[in-house]
Order: structure tokens, then sequence, then C-alpha cells
């Protein structure tokens, strides 16, 4: 493994080099700047009809009648239609689960906003949307169940009436609690974040179409896991899996989106299989932001107890998530809330801890985990807290996180919830972060005042990432989909070049140039010889897909081992042609090596596959084709880590806040590519900035959805995003092939908190502290009025 | 979504285009850069049934002189007025207004007439050309009127437009040298709608001070003099006088009851008063 | 059918009104590379170049552009600037799942032939109508820079204005001929109008999810206000835009409320059960309906309550009026109910009814044909959430 080192010089620099570490410019990026990129949208087959559906615009109600006029009931279609399909069962085998029966087409009851009612098909969508408009729908309405904690609340209208309750699952943690009541400080805050919507620019999109002479259906869908697709398809069809083929082509973004099977998905597939159509329907974004899933939407009571020098004494923790009316394939429900209680300890030591969660059912959309998945709640509640602590102690909020954090020494750490750390530094990252953000000199600025009247304030926020966790974490929650060894094939062609198949997806990542990267860390072939293959179940090993930041771990390590098992058998090839033996032959620079002779993998390979007749008769017959699983050697999942600084300046008339400096020290392990690892964690800032000051899909007492265009729900462009500074630590796992992590998620975790803190620090003088995301202007103008008031009334 | 089906027709001439327009119904809408009813028309929020589109009109594509007036047909964008495609009779100001008016690929479109007819109270136009004094120009089969603008927005999506009229022109008075103007939107994002607009303009030579309070629930308030904001008095130092009581109180009896709204009116006008005074 | 030039080829097609430019070149040309990702102008994914501005295509219909000159991605594989922003976006790691990117790089573009420095902040101004949900803006941002300091090194001058000079819509104006519609030409294609479905018997309560106090004083005494607000047919003959189906009885009443919105409008068609207590010369109102057409519905609830002022020859009539809306008109809109609008209202209706005592024709007639500037109190409600709402997306 030759090309590993990196040359510091050209660090931000593209270079030319194309192993791991090689910050080498991507092969995909051609097609997507020409405008030939192949999203579903952009599929054309013959005989194409598309799909519109009637979706219900009440929250919860009883379905009575749906009217379809006359002359269109050949070409609507309702959950009575819909023979022998079952509905989406995402469940888990965690003891006091509840199962939500998620129909593919409203039966009964409608249980939120934009589930489908019917579904109305024609050539063109806007036909078929005028089809729609004119079924009409019958419905008694029932209360909805708006409000997680009210879902709660004994005698609160049920969402699934067998139930009995509205809890999906009730969970709790629980070390040494009573310890830590003694303890001289002591803060309790609520704090929440907004239900928001992922927002992919592309949003879903599904092709159906039968393949007589294959006897198989066809779905070309946009989608981070096509296998597991399969999986729930295939369920809810009654059709064996061979009869099914997922292809995902280019998708426009992810996040978490494109982790489910979606009813419209099963819809789709009944049309192609059951009435002969050529289907498709592509998601608009009202749909995207009324009806498939949202997000993020957490509530946390808290208390946190420490020593007078900020020593975390304990958490105490209850939290709810607002799962949503359905658990979404392959699973949803409860995921959140249960990782909360296992992940809020954090980076921190702690000697005693309790955590209580509730996945409370609600009459809106499923949510997903988002980029971060529960840990952006997480660490929005907890590095508050920690904020809260170190006003208390009257010490700097860096300080008592230096105090509390693991130590370096200590790796690998199991912590209070029983995380295995892998490895890592993080008081050098928070060290780093403080160094670079200048604490002395934002105290400096905040006592001389702004000339403008801002006010000025600094936040921080540190967290951890368990990323391509696998087996051994997921075989407890008995779900659906539990991730096992991940497969990859590596497949030299006759010319010498190598394909690369992987069942994970690539939808921004870069895969087609990471995985590529690796495999010429092994075999040293030219990167622009390799091709990557993935998004289609019949030509890909089975994967559980893209999710947890797992790919580059998982599918890297794969590629890896594939790759180390078809250099091992080229280099017995190549031996045997240079007529030498092959334990001392080496691979060197895509050249099987001897002493004093050498021959290419492509000649090899041209001879394994053109010239058979030049191999002798005692070759190694397994060819230059490999299938290959690849876990870790612990597979508790990597750490990755990154501490945030920011500087902010807040105007204290109209409560806009302004990013001055934003400091990321990240470690991912060792970065296959720094240059997409940069990336994304750019990109995962941009969403964690929209999560901390504009995203929130509010919802109104009747449960009714109120940011349902982009005018509502408000991504940040391009002015509401700063460049941050970013400082890399690259401390190797020692379980992953290459010490890799997963840092996809990352980016998006910390920012919330940070900002927070910053603007909280600013306006502490003003008495405001907000506890509540996103930290929009109105809602700073409220909270510095509200204080303001409560000064003045106590004055 | 994709807008329901509408007959669609496009006359070459305003005569033609107003005899049209005559005849229309209820049913019927005239677009001009669509960009206002275009999103509206996809979401099926509006499904007329014909639509006529005036975006072709010559007459409708003009600025030119007219006295003291600057008259700019309905028909101008957002853009041409960014790009200084017409005479600049404000010293910059309508310039500094289009440029931040959505973004520019709607401002390449969208017009000044359409924005006008569309009586959004938050619309940067609506506000700004109440400031700056405008008059607004309907013209129907019948014949012609002129309307001050402020006369013109009767509330939130409600204009003195009647069946059979059209925008025809806005007609802006030329601003005096010694003028002061300042303009100032709060928004959560760039190109997001206004929760607050003010707009003032300031001749403390003529003592004169007009000030707008745009992006309420309704019409902007449109002070003509505006002296009682600075202590009875437009002076050369009117920023020092500024009272933001008086603002919140003509804000409280305009109906705004919540104080968090009168709180970002009052500052954002104070922010368009400094501007002003810069 | 149209005529334009697509990427310099000349393209003749004919095509539905309804059917915007993004569509046309997608479905019918196959130019898939122009993106679609919200379709109500906010994204920036279907940037194209109209004129050689740009422009958004989703909401720009493929009919109003007879004559323009067109170019989308796919016809910037050999243009200078584009080569060249091509070249720092992938330099720059200015993409990554690709969607936003054809828009992105044709709003580069303008930028890199307009502004004269590389001014960080204006680049990131100008490029704010395009949304990137991957990459952060970084390499964006960077990328657009390094090609406006490369270009203006070599000497290559910014063009104001992107060399416009024609005044108007981009792509309007260049169509010669007149079109003009048959009537019947479009009934085929229209929307089909929803069945009716039967009002509801029953009213239920409900509890309503806003609720404000009002109250106006009419120049007529109690007893005689009270009397007329138990005539329906007369009540709904201060509320513009009402027609009654069937025959009211005292309790109960089915009717049409026709709301014109600014340039939506609404059909609301339900029922209202009314309760009065003429003791207390009180009396409460309960109603619902729900227009078809947007998938709405809303309930209503007015209580009304007569004092006599003025010793007895006046009537202050005090309201506590509460609502729920639903379904879309209720989602495209945010909370926010003001005081000066139930004013407003309430003078309106106050106004109305004081005429009707007073024997003065009120302006609008039970008939539905007036429907401007509705007035009733619960569809004023409505109105306001909706109007909310339209001018957070166009209010250009």
């Amino acid at each position: 493994m030759s090309h590993a080192e990196s040359d510091p010089a050209s660090e931000t620099a593209p270079d030319t080099k194309q192993g791991v570490g090689a910050r080498m410019l991507r092969k995909e990026d051609d097609r997507f700047m020409r405008g030939r990129g192949q999203y579903v949208a952009d599929i054309r087959l013959a005989g194409l009809q598309d799909v519109a559906f009637v979706r219900s615009p009440l929250a919860h109600a009883r379905i009575k009648a749906i009217h379809v006029p006359e002359r269109y009931r050949d070409v609507v279609f309702t959950a009575a239609d819909l023979d022998g399909i079952k509905p989406i069962r995402a469940v888990s085998g965690l003891p006091g689960f509840k199962i939500s029966e998620q129909p593919i087409l409203a039966t009964g009851k409608v249980r939120h906003v934009g589930e489908l009612v019917a579904m109305c098909v024609a050539p063109t969508r806007a036909e078929a949307e005028d089809i729609a408009a004119s079924v009409t729908l019958d419905l008694e309405e029932l209360p909805a169940i708006h409000d997680m904690l009210a879902a709660r609340d004994p005698g609160a209208a049920l969402v699934h009436e067998h139930w009995g309750d509205n809890v999906f699952l009730e969970s709790s943690f629980e070390v040494d609690i009573t310890k830590a009541f003694d303890a001289p400080i002591k803060v309790t805050r609520e704090l929440s974040t907004a239900r928001q919507c992922m927002s992919p620019l592309e949003g879903r999109g599904v092709i159906a179409t039968f393949d007589h002479r294959l006897d198989q259906l066809t779905l070309y869908t946009g989608s981070q896991m096509p296998h597991i697709v399969r999986n729930g398809l295939s369920d809810c069809m009654g059709v064996d899996q061979g009869q099914i083929r997922i292809v995902s082509p280019d998708i426009g973004g992810g996040f978490g989106h494109k982790g489910i099977l979606l009813p419209e998905e099963v819809c789709l597939s009944w049309l192609a299989l059951r009435k002969g159509y050529v289907a498709r329907w592509i998601e608009d974004r009202r749909e995207h932001l009324i009806a498939s899933a949202n997000c993020r939407e957490h509530h946390y009571k808290i208390t946190v107890y420490a020593d007078r020098d900020g020593r975390l004494r304990g958490i105490d923790c209850e939290a709810t998530v607002d799962s949503g009316a359905y658990s979404s394939y392959p699973f949803s429900a409860c995921l959140e809330a249960a990782q909360v209680a296992s992940i809020l300890p954090g980076p921190y030591v702690m000697p005693a801890y309790r955590c209580r969660t509730f996945s409370a059912a609600t009459n809106k959309c499923p949510i997903l985990p988002y980029r971060g998945v529960a840990r952006t709640g997480v660490c929005f509640a907890l590095e508050i807290m920690l904020d809260a602590v170190a006003v208390a102690a009257g010490i700097e909020p860096g300080e008592v996180r230096l105090r509390n954090l693991i130590q370096p020494d200590q790796m690998p750490f199991d912590n209070i919830t029983k995380k295995h750390f892998d490895s890592g530094d993080y008081p050098e990252a928070m060290n780093r972060a403080l160094a670079a953000i200048d604490i002395p000199s934002v105290r400096s600025r905040q006592r001389a005042k702004e000339p403008d009247g801002r006010l000025i304030g600094v936040g921080l926020s540190i967290y951890c990432e368990q990323a391509a966790h696998g087996t051994s974490v997921y075989a407890g929650w008995g779900i659906p989909m539990v991730p096992g060894h991940e497969q990859a094939t590596a497949r030299m062609t006759p010319d010498g070049g190598l394909e690369l198949r992987v069942g994970v997806h690539s939808h921004g990542q870069g895969l087609e140039t990471t995985l590529a990267q690796v495999a010429y860390e092994i075999l040293g072939i030219e990167t622009k010889l390799i091709r990557v293959v993935h998004g289609d179940t019949a030509m890909t090993p089975y994967s559980t897909g893209t999710w947890g930041s797992r790919s580059m771990v998982m599918a890297g390590g794969a590629v890896a081992t594939a790759c180390i098992e078809i250099a091992e058998r080229a280099k017995k090839i190549g031996a045997k042609l240079l007529q030498l033996d092959p334990a001392i032959v080496t691979l060197r620079d895509g050249r099987v090596c001897g002493p004093n002779s050498s021959i290419a993998l492509a000649e090899i390979a041209h001879t394994w596959y053109r010239r058979p007749q030049d191999l002798p008769a005692d070759v190694d017959p397994a060819g230059l084709e490999s299938t290959t699983g690849y876990k870790p050697q612990r597979d508790s999942g990597t750490f990755s880590y990154a501490a945030h600084a920011v500087t902010v300046a807040v105007d204290p008339d109209l409560g806009e806040v302004e990013i001055l400096d934003y400091v990321i020290v990240e470690d991912g392990g060792v970065l296959v590519n720094p240059m997409i690892v940069d990336g994304q964690i750019y990109g995962g800032l941009a969403q964690g900035i929209g999560t901390a000051l504009y995203e929130e899909m509010p919802f109104d007492s009747a449960g009714q959805p109120l940011a349902t265009t982009l005018a509502d729900y408000l991504l940040p462009g391009p002015a509401e995003v700063p460049e941050p500074r970013l400082d890399h630590m690259e401390t190797p796992s020692p379980y992953t092939m290459f010490g890799v992590k997963g840092v996809g998620e990352g980016g998006a975790i910390a920012p919330p908190a940070a900002i927070t803190n910053a603007v909280n620090d600013a306006l502490r003088p003003l008495g405001v502290e907000l506890l509540h995301s996103p930290i929009s202007p109105r809602r700073i103008v409220e909270a510095m009025l509200a204080a303001r008031d409560a000064e003045r009334s106590a004055a | 979504m994709k807008a329901a089906a509408f007959a669609y027709e496009r006359p070459t001439d305003l005569n033609t285009a107003l005899a049209l327009i005559a005849k229309a119904d209820g049913t019927t809408k005239i677009i001009a850069g669509g960009q206002s009813l275009g999103p509206m028309l996809n979401l099926r929020l509006v499904e007329p049934d014909t639509i006529i589109d005036i975006s072709g009109l010559a007459e409708l594509k003009r600025a030119e002189r007219d006295g003291d007036e600057l008259v700019i047909g309905a028909c101008v964008t957002h853009g041409d007025v960014e790009d200084g495609r017409i005479p600049d009779v404000t010293r910059g100001a309508m310039q500094r207004v289009a440029s931040a008016i959505a973004y520019r690929a709607v401002r390449n479109r969208g017009t000044i007439g359409g924005s006008l007819s569309h009586a959004d109270p938050a619309a940067d136009w609506v506000s700004s050309l109440s400031g700056l004094g405008a008059r607004i120009t309907l013209r129907s089969a019948a014949g012609v009127r002129n309307l001050p603008i402020e006369n013109f927005i009767t509330g939130a999506l409600e204009s003195a437009l009647q069946p059979g009229e059209i925008v025809e022109a806005v007609r802006v008075p030329v601003m005096t040298p010694s003028a002061h103007w300042g303009y100032v939107k709060a928004c959560r994002k760039i190109g997001e709608f206004a929760h607050a607009i003010a707009a003032v303009l300031i001749d403390p030579e003529r003592a004169t001070a007009r000030v707008v309070l745009g992006a309420l629930e309704t019409a902007p308030i449109v002070l003509s003099d505006a002296s009682a904001l600075f202590g009875g008095r437009v002076t050369g130092d009117f920023k020092q006088h500024f009272d933001a009581r008086v603002a919140d109180a003509i804000l409280i009896k305009a109906g705004v009851a919540n104080a968090v709204d009168r709180h970002i009116h009052v500052a954002v006008l104070r922010r368009a008063i400094n501007e002003a005074a810069a | 059918m149209i005529g334009l030039t697509v990427n310099t080829r000349p393209v003749k097609a004919s095509v539905e009104p309804r059917t915007h430019l993004a569509d046309f070149l997608r479905d019918n040309l196959n130019l898939t590379g122009t993106h679609l990702g919200c379709e109500h102008g906010v994204c920036g994914a279907c940037t194209l170049l109209l004129d050689d501005m740009p422009a958004r295509s989703c909401i720009t219909y493929a009919v109003a552009c007879d004559g323009a000159r067109v170019t989308t991605i796919e016809g910037l594989d050999n243009d200078e600037i584009a080569t060249e922003l091509r070249a720092a976006f992938t330099r720059e790691h200015a993409l990554q799942c690709g969607y936003c990117t054809p828009g992105m790089l044709i709003a580069a573009r303008d930028i890199v032939l307009r502004l004269p420095t590389s001014d960080e902040h204006s680049v990131r101004v100008g490029m704010s109508g395009n949304l990137c949900r991957c990459t952060g803006y970084v390499g964006i941002v960077r990328a657009v820079r390094t090609v406006i300091d490369q270009r203006r090194e070599r000497g290559i001058t910014p063009i104001p204005g992107g060399g416009r000079q024609a005044l108007g819509p981009a792509g309007s104006g260049n169509a010669t001929n007149p079109v003009v519609s048959e009537t019947t030409a479009r009934a085929a294609a229209k929307t089909e109008t929803p069945d009716q479905i039967s009002v509801a018997m029953a009213i239920p309560n409900f509890t309503p999810a806003k609720v404000f106090e009002d109250q106006f004083t009419v120049a007529f005494p109690p007893a005689k206000v009270f009397d007329m607000l138990g005539d329906v047919a007369q009540v709904a003959a201060c509320l513009p835009g009402t027609s009654l189906i069937g025959t009211p009885t005292p309790e109960r009443v089915e009717g049409m409320i026709r709301v014109k919105l600014g340039p939506i409008s609404a059909n609301f068609r339900g029922a209202a059960r009314i309760e009065r207590v003429p003791e207390d010369l009180t009396g409460r109102i309960v109603g619902m309906g729900s227009d078809q057409r947007s998938r709405s519905s809303t309930q209503g609830e007015i209580r009304y309550r007569l004092v006599p002022i003025e010793q007895g020859a006046a009537t202050r009539v005090e309201l506590s009026i509460g609502y729920s809306l639903k379904g879309m008109l209720a989602q495209i809109a945010r909370d926010g109910l003001v005081r000066d609008l139930a004013a407003r209202l309430t003078a309106d209706f106050a106004r109305n009814l004081d005429r009707h005592l007073s024997g003065v024709p009120v302006d609008g007639a039970a008939d539905g044909s007036q429907d401007l500037n509705g007035v009733s109190l619960l569809i004023g409600l409505l109105r306001r959430r909706v109007q909310e709402t339209i001018r957070r997306i166009w209010g250009r």
C-alpha cells in the first residue's frame, strides 16, 4: 500500500495521486455538469403513464366514501382495488413496541395530511392531476393529535385505536442516578427542536414496468437502499424477490429521505404487475414537504448535575420524539427516541445517568432518520445544558467541556451507556477549536461593545458520531434490516480495467471516485480505468445500502477485500507467467513484480480472458472476479467527532444573526479523499445552519402542515451560509480497513447547538436564553422583549 | 403540480388587448411575466379559463420622461430597472429596490405592472413607489385614469383595478437633489418576502418627509407628511429627532396589535431613516 | 403551434398552454438537463437562458416564449464561460448530487458575465436564487469567484445587464402572430368539476383553532337587531357572495359563499345551525363548509350578544368568533389572524347590517352575483390566511 502518503504542501490543491488520501477530482462530475445525469424523472420508457395521487386533506378522519366520477372508474384506484397487497409493517422486537400498519392506500381512516387515498393514471401528470381533482372524499373528521406531549396524555385521541395509547415505545436507561442528586449544581431546562423536512433538491420518483421476458418487475426508484426496497416490496406484494429488480439511478440528494419503502412504490408496482401499466410518479415539492416524511422533532426535559468545578455528576432526562403516524420500512418509529437514551451522554464521562424516552404517535407523516439521526437533537440539548452548567459554575464553556471529555489515554473507551469509542483525542479537538476561534479576543470584543450596537457571542459544541455500526448493534432491535457483512464484487476486464459492484448507493458522496481510489490503493489500476457499478439489484451484491455514514467504511472495506483477493489471484497467475514462485512476487504500481522481471495486471487479465492457452495447466481457476464480504474487526462502529466553534453577531432590534466566524476541527479517521470529506462537512454545516436558524415545518392544532412550499420552508441559500475554517485530525480507527471512519453526517450535528450557544452567549446580558430551534429572528425578538418586560416588572 | 388547463390569448397591440379584457369574465386572468401568477397556477390555487398574455405589447414596454415624471410601462421588468435599461430619475433608488426583488432569474421576467396589479402588501414596489410619491396609470377600453399608488392598493391583494382595466404605466416623479432616500426590508433570507418594509423620502430643504410602513397585513401606511415622526419639523438632523414612540402609536392606531410586530416595523423604520441620513 | 430556437436549433411544436417551458423541453425535446425542484420558482434548479437571460422555466409557460431563444445546459457544451465554470466546479468540488448543478451553472454564467469583481458578498447574493442542499455553497462560490478573477485578469470586461437591450420579460415579444383561442378549444381539457357531495346533515360542535372577540354598534334598538339576526335570508344578504340553497329554517341554513381573494376564488358550500336565546338577546351560529376544488374545509362559530346602549335606542353587538380551517388553503398559509382584520370585517358587516335595518340596499345581494371584497366574517378570515401565503411566494 504505497500510495497512502499525502504531501502536506498540496493538501488543498487537487493532486494527481489516486490512492487513499488523495485529494482526487471526482469521476462523476462531468455528466452532471453537462446535464447528462440520469435521475428517475429523466428515464423515458415507451407507453409511460403518469400517476397523481389523491391525498388526505385532513390529519385524522374516517373515510366514509370516495366518489370517483363514472368516466374515470378505470383509471382511478383505491384501497379496495389493491387485492392481495399487504400494508407496510416496520416492526421492532423491542419489548413493548406497538406495531403500526401503514396502508398502501388508506383504508378506514386517514392518519395524516397527505396520506394516499387514491391513485389516478393518465398520459400526463397534468391530466392525472385533473382526474385527481375530480375525485371527492367524504371524510368524517376525528380529533387530531398534533402535539407529541399531548399525545402521551391519558384520554388523548388515538392514532391507532387498538393500541390504547399513542406511544410506539417507551424505553429507559439508568445508572446510579440517585447518587447525583446531592450535586451542588443542578440545572434544569426544557428544550425542543422543530419538525423539519430533509429537502433534497430532487424529490422521490418511481417508474414501474414489467418485463415479460425476464418475468420481472423493474422498479426505477431514487433509493439509498435498493436491496432493502426489494425486501419490503416483496413482502407487501407477495412476489418472489427474483421477480423484482430495483434500479436506483442518479439521485438528487438523499440525507435519509430516500431510505424507506414508500407506499407509492408499492402502488406503482401494483399498477405494473397487475394492470400492465408502465407507470411513473414524480414527487412534487408540496408532496415532499407534506406527505412522505419529516424529521428531527424532539423534546427534552433535562436536569444536569455537576460539581462546582463543572465536572458532571449525572444527567437525568426525559425525551419525547414525535414519530408521526406510522413506522416507515425498514424502520423508523422509535429509532430516534431509543437512540437518544444511548447517545445522550455524548463524548463526556459521567458517573450517573438516567434517560426515559417516548416515541409518540401523532397525526403527522412519519419522521425518518435525517443526516445525524438523533444526534443533532441530542447535541442541541446536551451542549446547551453544558453552557448552562458553565454559567452556573462561573467558568468558561470550553473549560467545562475539557473537564468532562473522554481523555485520549482512556481510548478505547466504553462509556456509561456501553458505547465503545474506538479512538480519538477529543480534548485536542476542543483545544484546537478554542484556539482557532480565539476566545480571549471574542471576550474583549464583547467588553468593548460593537460600534453598530450588535451583540457578539461565541458558542461551542462537540459531538461524536457513531458510524458504520453493524450486526451487534442492530441485532437487539429486532427490526427488518440488520446489517451484516458488506459485500463487493471486483472484476477485472480483459483490457486491464476494473469493475467494482457495490450494493450501497452514491448520491453525492462521490463513491464512484473514492471506491476507485480504494481499488487503486490495492491494485494500482489507474482510477480512470475503474468503474463503480451501483444502484441495481440485478448487478450488485446484497447490501443494506447507504445510511449511517457507513458506505466508506463498509463498502470501502469490501472493495479493498475483494481487490486484495484479486491481487492474490493475479499474483499467482503473474508468477506462473513470470515462471517465479508466487511467494516471492509482489504487486506494485499495477504490476506483478519478481526480483528481476514484472508483468502488468493488464497483461495478466488479457492472458486470463483472451489467451487461456498461454496459462499453465495448474493455474488457480478462480479467475479475476471476486465477491467478498467484509466486516470491521469490531462492528460497534467508528466514532468520528468534531468540535465546532462559532462567533455570531446578533442584531438586538430585529434578532438577525450573522455568523462571523465558524471553525470546525474534525477527526474522521483516515480520509480516503480529503476534498470529498471537506465537501461533506461543508454541506452538513449548511444543513445544520438550516436547522439552527431557518427550517421549520409547523402544524396547526388540526394537524395541518403549514410550510408547504419553499417560500415557507426556508432552505439556506448561498448568502446564508458562510465558508467555515476546517482543521482535520486523522486518528485512525483501530478496527477498519485503512483506519477510515464514517463522516457523512457529522457536519449537520453540531451547528444548531454551537450557534444557539453563541446567540445565548451574546444575549446573556439581556437575560435571554433560547432553547427551541430554529432560533428565528422572531423568536429572538420575542425572547428579548419578554426579558425586557420581565426586567421592567421586576424593577 | 401542474396547472389546470386554460385557454391562452396573445393580442399583439394594446387596443386589441383592452377589447379582449373588456369582454373577459371573472375567470380570465392577465399574465405578463408570470412570476406571481405562475406559481399559483402550478399549485392550482388559481384555475382561470383563459389567460391573456400582455407581455408582448410594445406599448407597455417603454420608459420615457414626461415633464417631471418618468413614465414606466407596466411590462418593464425589475431586471430592466436593475440593469439601468430605463432612465434613472430617483438617483439610483429604484435600481437598488429592483435589484433586491426575489432573484435575478425572477427579475428577468417579473414586471413592475404585474407586481402592482397583484397588490401584495409585502411586494417591494407597493411600498417603495408609494414612498417615491409615484402614480399609476390605469387603462381600459373606456379610457384612462391616474391614481397615487397609495390609493391604488386598497388592501392585501386588493386594488382599485376595475373589471376591464389594466395597469398601463407607473409615473415616478423626479427626485429632488436635496432629497434623502431610505429603503429597508426585513427578510429572513435573500429573496424571501418581507416581514416589514420601510421607505422614507426626506427633503430637509423643503422640510418634507414622506414615510411608508409596509409589509403589514394590509395596505401600507403612507404618511405623506411624516413630520410628526421627527418632532413636528423636518430638518437636516432628522435622524436625531426620530421618535419611535410616535411610530409605535401610528402602528397601534393602524391596528397592529402585536407588540413584537410593532417592534420589528419600528426597527426597520429606524434603519431606513438611518440609511436616508447616511 | 409555437416556434422556438432551442440550443440554436429551430423547433416547432404544438403545446398545451398550461405546459411550462421546463416540461416542454424535458418531455417534447428530451432535454432532461433542466431539472424541476419546486415548480414554484424558488429553488432555481430549472433556470435556463431565455433570450440569453437566466429565467425560471417552471413558471414560464412554453406558449409565452413563442419565437424566443432558449439555451439549456445541454446547449452550453462548447460555451466558453460554461467550460471555464465546469473546470472550476470540478476543481472546487462545487457539486455533489448534481441535481442543482445545471441551474447553478446557468446562474453562475450570468454572474461571471456581469459582475465587475469577484467580491464574495456580491457573488453569494447573485447566486441566491439557486439552492444547493449538498455543498454548503463553499465550492460553488469559490469556483465562480475564480472564473471571474481569471477572466478579469485576462482583460475581459464585465457586460452590464448581460448585454440585453430590450425592455420587458425575457423571452417575450418575439412572436409576431396573435393567438386567439376559440372558447370551445379549451373546454375538453378543462379540469373536471368535482361532483358535489351532500352537505352533512348534522353540524357538530367543535373547538375552534382560533377565537377572537369583536364588537360593533348599530343605531337600532336591540329587539329590532335581534329580529333581523333571526332572519337568515336577511343576514345572508349582508354577506356579499352568499347564496342560499333551499329554504332556510330558523334553525338551519344551507348555502354557498363565493370568495375572491386576489386571483384565487373558492366556493364554500355548507350549512349552519342557528341557536337563539331571546331572553338574553344572545345567539350562536355554528357552520361548516367545504370547497371541493381546493380540498379545503372550514368550521366556524359566531356567538353574539346584544347589549342596549344609548338608552336602548342603539345596540352594541358583541361577538366571539371562532374558526378552524383545513386542507390546502390552510396548508399554504401561516397562522396569523390580526385584530385589524377582525375590526375591518366586523365594520363591514355592521355597515351592511345598519343599511339593511335602515332600508338601504346592501351591496352584496343574496343572489351570489357579488363576490368581490368578500365581507363575510368567516370567509374573511379564510381570505386572510390565503393572502398571507400568496405573498410568501409570489409577492414580486
